[in-house]
């Protein structure tokens, strides 16, 4: 479409009458473009305005530009949750939780694509794949209970059969350890089949050519997966690295807050379930206004570095 | 170029228009802030509009209601009961009645979510006066306090029911403003500890009178599991609290505190009405921690959160020996309360019975129970009939209205017996109670009220369908026992506290049980780390500012005058 309009930009006269028939032969496209551009600027720039309240005392009767400066030059709530413990805990956890599922996480679909693409049998593969994308379509709250299930220490099925086996029960969700890892495993069960799919997409559009030409030359399967299917997905997994690196301090919120419990709560709570707790709940709105303003600022941040990283390298950034 | 600064136009002109439709929503400021010192002000109502108690044109009021999602129960905005209420507001005072639905167990949140978005019900209920006060300090809350004094007239049931102190409970001792007026709780009933008798009965035991020989007991269950529920024998739970150990053992905490403690200090460590931070506590749940070591607890009870059945169904099929809980918590419900389910699904003679086995340092049984207080009730400043608002707290409070509610029909949903008493009946299809004696709509009383005191101590027994008059008797006679009441500490608004407290009471849960399942020689060490952090997120600043203003009013005193 770019090429289209570029193409026909000198018919375009310049001045006002330019602007006019200009309008008047593209409207159509402007009022494409509107429902996009007003779904941003509701949901994403007209909210934007009450990032004030992180520097400004907050009362729920007065409109946000009325309300009084806070102290300290407004920075009164920035100084205040950084001295709070919880939200120190709640920053430890996100990164220490998002690392993990990044470390663990983001490799999962990348190998289970790549196996998938090996398989000749193709009704095996389809078979696979789409057992591997149903948890996808479960929310948080129901995977949950079936983590509950499976995994309590009393009457979970797994420890009632290692009890029965005459093993000891092993605390999946009420020990710190263990139920980081729980947490870990199940979100990589959760996302590693939809994941795959933008993989094997990108997987598809290699040229075939080139796995032709490697088996003449004698490589075998591990030699191709390696110098071909891996550099020909490069640029999307950095493309994918770079956005999941942007939401490092981002957190969802239910998949957390469905797997909290009271015993766990030093490692489990994250910023986004301390907003909802402490904001929402306790009405601190001004404390976690400033909480989730930080916590953006973060990941505009790691999202810049993270481009700036990928271009030095000599791959695309996002833009 | 051109291109560029046309869509920069186009982008502005949507921003704009945007905006000022945006405008119009923002939140006005209100006129509830200026308020005089002594006596709110009120909106004057003319003679033309208001005339012997009735209103000369129909006014439209909201009312939040609880909603307990029960099995099988009705809309609890829709059903016999609102229409009666509906009615008689409309007969009485001209004043349309609408119900607003808010869930039970999640009450706070609910009423905070819609109390920031100016969406709140004119007359809200909460068991939480921090978030009130929190509200009242953004200028949110209507000062009720002119309301209550210059309509004294027409608010005869109100002042009746609750008296001076329940409806001055909360007015600041120095501004006079009065943002909330306190239910009256018609019973003083807290928490009782029940024990399957008949596992007593099997293993020939007697009901335990001791702390010792309630662990004993114990053990005697856990040890004869396989006798007590044969195949289920893996089941056995002991002794079962859930997360919220605080409340589900609040008879053993309390055994631990000192039954002569002074007003003082049971005040300025008084925030947390689960006693987190009293002398003893600690002991108390040290006692937990080694129950739950030696295999006497139920294990999971900290991962089903508030409002969860889980722990219920168990209590229902029989595999729990003893709880502690509302002192009532056994025959709730009718056909479907815990007895009544033992009943049925274990055998005749399965039953809860009511022990009182906790003994304070002197031998005796205190309990601490609270004053006199229930539900606060309070009017958000997005309220504009205050007075139509009050009729109704008045109208709610009518000694024959809270009967009706409590008992409804003869014959339906009540018998009358020999020498008076009333004995309620399992109600089915639409004049089901949603709550025990519709207590979610007589939202100024908690506990049975028929206006008539000799009767209702008669039939307080009589009201739990489906359970033995005796028991509950015994279970109201325990729960009765040694009773240390609440007095009324009015220093006015403590300021530490605003906007703590759920904060606070998820550490409080958090500190009882992980330090309930620590093991025993790291006890200490998860209690004082947990203690720790309590105070450091505003416990102490409230017992500082506790102390400090109690100290401005009472001096040096211990106890109060």
């Amino acid at each position: 479409m770019r090429e289209k309009i570029k193409k026909q930009k000198p018919l375009v006269p310049v001045g006002k009458t330019g602007a006019k028939s200009y309008l008047k032969r593209y409207w159509q496209l402007y009022a494409l473009l509107a429902l996009p551009i007003i779904y941003l600027i509701v949901f994403k720039y007209a909210p934007m305005i009450y990032i004030q309240i992180a520097f400004k005392k907050y009362s729920i009767v007065k409109s946000v530009w009325e309300m009084p400066l806070a102290k300290k030059y407004g920075f009164e709530y920035f100084i205040k949750a950084f001295s709070n413990n919880d939200f120190r805990y709640a920053l430890r956890n996100t990164l220490t939780l998002n690392l993990l599922d990044l470390l663990i996480g983001f490799p999962a679909p990348i190998i289970f694509a790549l196996i998938l693409n090996e398989l000749c049998f193709k009704k095996f593969k389809r078979v696979v794949q789409t057992i591997a994308y149903m948890p996808h379509f479960l929310s948080w709250v129901i995977i949950y209970s079936l983590a509950l299930q499976l995994f309590a220490p009393n009457a979970g099925l797994v420890n009632m059969i290692i009890k029965n086996l005459g093993g000891e029960a092993i605390p999946f969700l009420n020990d710190a350890k263990h139920w980081i890892g729980t947490y870990i495993g199940f979100g990589v069960w959760q996302n590693f089949g939809w994941g795959s799919i933008v993989y094997l997409a990108s997987i598809a559009g290699i040229n075939p050519e080139l796995y032709e030409a490697a088996a003449v030359d004698g490589a075998g399967r591990f030699r191709k997966m390696w110098h071909i299917t891996l550099p020909g997905i490069k640029p999307t997994i950095v493309v994918l690295l770079i956005m999941n690196l942007g939401n490092i301090l981002g957190s969802s919120f239910d998949r957390p807050f469905a797997f909290q419990n009271n015993l766990v709560m030093k490692v489990a709570d994250v910023i986004s379930t301390y907003v909802y707790r402490v904001g929402i709940r306790g009405l601190q709105f001004s404390l976690t206004t400033a909480v989730g303003l930080f916590q953006s600022l973060v990941g505009v941040f790691f999202l810049l570095m993270a481009n700036w990283i990928s271009r030095k390298l000599g791959e695309r950034g996002i833009w | 170029m051109k291109k560029k600064v046309l869509s920069i136009l186009l982008a502005a002109v949507m921003t704009f228009s945007l905006a000022a439709c945006g405008g119009g929503d923002a939140p006005e400021s209100s006129s509830a802030e200026e308020s005089s010192v002594s006596e709110g002000p009120v909106v004057e109502v003319s003679q033309a509009e208001f005339e012997n108690g009735r209103f000369t044109e129909t006014r439209h009021i909201r009312v939040e209601i609880y909603d307990r999602g029960n099995d099988g129960g009705s809309d609890p905005t829709n059903n016999k009961y609102t229409e009666y209420i509906k009615k008689g507001m409309l007969e009485d005072h001209n004043v349309e009645v609408e119900f607003v639905k808010v869930p039970r167990w999640t009450e706070v949140d609910d009423i905070n979510n819609l109390l920031a978005a100016g969406t709140a019900p004119d007359i809200c209920v909460t068991y939480s006066y921090p978030t009130i006060q929190t509200y009242a300090d953004m200028g949110g809350v209507i000062d009720l306090s002119g309301y209550v004094n210059q309509y004294k007239d027409v608010l005869p049931n109100l002042w009746n029911w609750l008296g001076d102190t329940n409806i001055n409970w909360d007015r600041d001792p120095v501004t006079g403003k009065l943002w909330a007026i306190e239910a009256k709780l018609a019973t003083s009933n807290r928490v009782v500890t029940f024990v399957r008798q008949d596992w007593l009965d099997k293993l020939n035991m007697k009901a335990p009178t001791t702390k010792q020989e309630f662990e004993d007991m114990l053990v005697a269950f856990r040890d004869n599991a396989a006798t007590l529920l044969g195949a289920d024998a893996d089941k056995m739970i002991p002794y079962s609290v859930s997360y919220d150990v605080g409340w589900r053992a609040a008879t053993l905490i309390e055994s631990f505190i000192d039954p002569e403690i002074s007003d003082k200090e049971f005040y300025i460590n008084g925030f947390d009405d689960r006693k987190l931070t009293q002398n003893g506590t600690k002991e108390a749940v040290r006692l937990l921690n080694k129950w739950y070591n030696m295999g006497l607890m139920w294990d999971d009870f900290a991962l089903y959160g508030s409002g969860d059945t889980t722990e219920d169904s168990m209590m229902k099929a029989g595999y729990v020996g003893a709880f502690t809980h509302n002192w009532d918590y056994p025959f709730r419900n009718g056909e479907d309360s815990i007895n009544a389910n033992l009943q049925r699904q274990v055998g005749a003679d399965a039953k809860f019975v009511a022990i009182d086995c906790f003994e304070d340092k002197n031998g005796g049984h205190t309990k601490f129970v609270p004053g006199p207080i229930d539900r606060k009730i309070f009017f958000p400043s997005t309220n504009t009939e205050p007075l139509a608002s009050m009729l109704y707290l008045d109208w709610i409070s009518a000694p024959e209205h809270i009967k009706y509610l409590q008992i409804g029909d003869e014959g339906v949903t009540h018998n009358v017996l020999e020498g008076g008493a009333i004995q309620t009946v399992a109600a089915t299809g639409d004049a089901i109670m949603n709550s025990g004696m519709n207590i979610d709509y007589t939202i100024t009383c908690n506990g049975l009220n028929l206006g008539d005191a000799k009767l209702t101590s008669l039939s307080k027994a009589y009201t739990y369908a489906a359970n033995e008059p005796e028991l509950v008797q015994q279970a109201d006679k325990i729960a009765g026992t040694d009773l240390r009441v609440g007095k009324n500490v009015n220093v006015g608004a403590i300021e530490a506290e605003a906007g703590v407290g759920d904060t606070l009471s998820a550490k409080r849960d958090q500190t009882y049980d992980n330090a309930v399942v620590a093991s025993p020689d790291q006890f200490d060490a998860v209690w004082d780390e947990y203690i720790s952090d309590y105070l450091s997120a505003g416990g102490q600043d409230i017992m500082d500012e506790r102390a400090e203003k109690w100290e401005k009013f009472f001096g040096s005193s211990d106890m109060l005058p």
